[in-house]
């Protein structure tokens, strides 16, 4: 919206401001040009007066001549003649006077110059009456006819002035309908120029006032922020500063003084006061990384050992960039974390990792003993009673013979002891990758393995098919192989016996021994047997290495294989749970998660 | 010596190992003759001899002192004097691992020591008798051991 981004941004209230500046001083200009026009046809009224009061004037100063020339013609006196020469000098002043005062009209110009020739004329006529009176020849009939012009001249002057009166009035008129036109208009623009900047003015102040309101949100939002920063820097153990590099000034946070352990703003934040805590044999470094931040831009990590006052060592971790900021002004801004308990932690680890991979060095190495060293003895003792049996059975008593039997059957126990004990230490996952597998096949393989006693008992397995998965496959055949042989161990005498492994596919849910999960369905393996099954109460004891239900008289075993099955069943994430209805039968339970 | 005499070799550590050995090879009266060396590097010093006469069938124990199977082994088939030894290994153990070395570095054939004099002889018989031409032909990793 390249409009509303207009009106937001800060170019649109200079423009707005602009315009507010322009129409103000338009508005005033045009008000003085109102006031100056107005002023100016009061002017031209007075003036119109001022000429129409001279013409008045001419015209009075000259009925005072023709008055003292009829004053003069009946008394025939000379002295009554003698005001003529002032009123003659008034005249030429008054039409002077006129002359100036119509200086602009050039029509006004033109009738001011023949109303001077007509007064002139008159004038003359005037004193020719007064040459005939002087002579006393005024009964003859060119004194008649001169008076007779006279009194004619003085109708044209008169005719004059009118006329120029008049000539003023229409000009009046003309002026006075402009004055009072302009009149009427100043108002109206005045007042629309006004409503118009009021608007401007109006815009301006909302947009301003929203600004002024977002400014202010922000300032809240950067206050939230700068707390935040506050806590999140005593939560993470985090300390930061600000270095004005223009004026060389410096701010530390309240935090940066905790992780130097002193009270925050205890002291002046300067460089040397901090380079005080840093570790003699890291100070060059740091000094060096900090005139390097300042000429580059991005730097790695630094970092550097401090020493509080109280002799406490404590790591850091550092990073530090210059930010230019609008005015040009350089600062460089460097946030440090006090990383002291995560290199003890990760000390303890690396110790840990250490102790461990010792551990099972030593467990490899008893895998090894026990595979090898404490096979190869055993086999000696196996092998030698074999040739004591074979070569020399004719020279032992009765008892000797049931020794020799004893011997054997001892040695046949500790050799399936160590061989299912190296099963079990072998059965790791770390070692061993899963792989989508065929699951019938790992079963028929198990089976295969134990044909001898499945012939031997006359045993009948049957199995639903089972989907491929992803397993350790060895393992999984060895699982199907341990329960088999469990459930071929166990069978009832005189009963066929039965085995059936089913397969059903259920989700978590529907497994109440599964209390939390990340796999959301199971693949169900059930074992089930016909056999001498087990009470209750040992359905857990039965997975827990070394544990048998019954004598071994009575059924060899080592009492590892189902811990074997279980650890195989966990090693796949999985679960396994055994039922058992004594007499009736046994019910092994697996539940491998989709993956 | 008669030339169709089998001419066997053991190299193992074990004086008991040894003495099962020769007596099983005694016993069973194949035209045999069986010589033991008490480790590898008693072993190699008596092939590398130009006048030794070289075994048709080596047995090598894996754990010895000084010079151990897997080392022989290595070093006989780095050598083409040796191409035509039959080379078993005859170890207590059965690792994945130790199976997995000798089988690539050019063993024939893997036996796990038996723990009954009579398995011994059998398994001992067996391996005189084997057709090395047609088991070496098809040799591979699940026949390489062999199974009782």
């Amino acid at each position: 919206m390249p409009i509303r981004k207009l009106y937001k941004s800060e170019r649109f209230l200079r423009v707005i401001f602009g315009a507010c500046l322009f129409v103000v001083l338009c508005m005033g200009g045009l008000a003085y040009k109102y006031i100056h026009d107005l002023s100016g046809s009061f002017r031209w009224v007075e003036h119109t007066y001022e000429v129409h009061l001279e013409l008045e004037n001419t015209l009075l100063l000259l009925k005072d001549a023709e008055t003292v020339e009829r004053n003069f013609l009946v008394s025939k006196d000379s002295t009554y003649f003698e005001p003529y020469a002032s009123i003659q000098h008034d005249l030429d002043q008054s039409l002077k006077r006129l002359r100036n005062l119509v200086s602009d009209n050039p029509v006004q110009i033109e009738n001011t110059k023949e109303l001077k020739l007509k007064i002139e004329k008159r004038l003359a006529a005037l004193n020719t009456t007064a040459e005939f009176v002087r002579n006393g020849t005024f009964d003859t009939p060119e004194f008649t006819t001169s008076f007779k012009q006279s009194g004619q001249l003085m109708q044209s002057v008169r005719f004059k002035i009118n006329e120029m009166i008049a000539h003023e009035k229409a000009l009046l008129d003309v002026r006075r309908s402009r004055s009072t036109e302009s009149l009427f208009n100043a108002p109206l623009v005045v007042y629309y120029v006004l409503i118009l900047s009021l608007v401007l003015l109006l815009l301006t102040y909302g947009q301003i006032s929203t600004n002024l309101k977002k400014l202010r949100s922000k300032n809240e939002l950067l206050e939230t922020y700068k707390e935040s920063t506050t806590q999140s820097e005593l939560v993470s153990k985090h300390g930061n500063w600000i270095w004005h590099i223009e004026d060389d000034s410096f701010e530390f946070s309240d935090n940066l003084y905790r992780l130097l352990g002193e009270a925050p703003q205890s002291f002046e934040s300067t460089m040397a006061n901090f380079m005080e805590f840093v570790h003699p044999e890291d100070l060059d470094r740091l000094k060096e990384q900090v005139s390097k931040m300042i000429e580059e831009e991005d730097l790695p990590f630094i970092y550097y050992r401090i020493i509080q006052k109280n002799g406490a060592i404590k790591h850091f971790k550092a990073y530090g960039k210059v930010l230019i900021s609008t005015a040009g002004d350089r600062r460089l801004l460097g946030t440090i974390a006090d990383i002291t308990d995560e290199i003890k932690n990760f000390r303890l680890v690396e110790e840990r990792n250490l102790e461990l991979e010792r551990n099972n060095k030593e467990l490899a190495s008893f895998n090894y003993v026990a595979s090898h060293d404490l096979q190869e003895p055993l086999r000696k003792i196996q092998t030698f009673i074999s040739r004591l049996e074979t070569k020399e059975s004719e020279n032992f008593s009765e008892n000797g013979k049931l020794y020799v039997e004893r011997i054997k059957s001892a040695s046949a126990r500790m050799r399936s002891l160590i061989d299912d004990l190296l099963q079990f230490s072998r059965t790791n996952k770390s070692e061993q990758s899963l792989e989508i597998s065929n699951m019938n096949m790992l079963l028929q393989s198990a089976k295969q393995d134990l044909v001898e006693i499945i012939n031997k008992k006359k045993a009948k397995i049957t199995s639903d098919a089972i989907p491929p998965m992803r397993v350790i496959p060895f393992q999984i055949q060895q699982l199907f192989q341990n329960l088999i042989s469990n459930s071929l161990k166990y069978s009832r005498e005189g009963v066929e016996t039965k085995i059936h492994i089913a397969y059903s596919k259920v989700s978590a849910k529907e497994i109440p021994e599964i209390k939390s999960t990340t796999y959301k369905n199971y693949h169900n393996l059930t074992i089930s047997d016909n056999g001498i099954g087990f009470d209750k109460e040992y359905s857990e004891k039965i997975f827990v290495l070394f544990n048998r239900l019954h004598n071994k008289n009575e059924y060899t075993g080592t009492g590892i294989g189902l811990s074997i099955c279980k650890k195989i069943v966990e090693n796949h994430y999985g679960y396994i749970l055994a039922e058992g209805d004594k007499e009736k039968g046994a019910t092994f339970k697996i539940y491998l998660p989709f993956t | 010596m008669q030339d169709d005499y089998t001419h066997v070799v053991l190299a193992d550590d074990d004086e008991d190992d040894r003495l099962f050995f020769t007596e099983a090879f005694e016993e069973l009266k194949l035209k045999t003759n069986v010589e033991t060396y008490k480790d590898g590097l008693a072993l190699m010093d008596a092939l590398n001899e130009p006048e030794t006469l070289l075994p048709n069938i080596l047995f090598l124990d894996l754990n010895m002192p000084k010079k151990s199977g897997l080392e022989c082994l290595i070093e006989l088939k780095k050598n083409e004097k040796f191409k035509n030894i039959a080379i078993a290994i005859y170890s207590t153990s059965a690792s994945e691992e130790d199976i997995e070395n000798t089988f690539v570095n050019g063993a024939n054939i893997y036996i796990k020591k038996p723990n009954d004099f009579n398995t011994l002889k059998k398994v001992l018989s067996d391996v005189v008798t084997i057709n090395w031409q047609y088991h070496t032909n098809g040799l591979n990793k699940d026949n390489f051991l062999l199974r009782l």
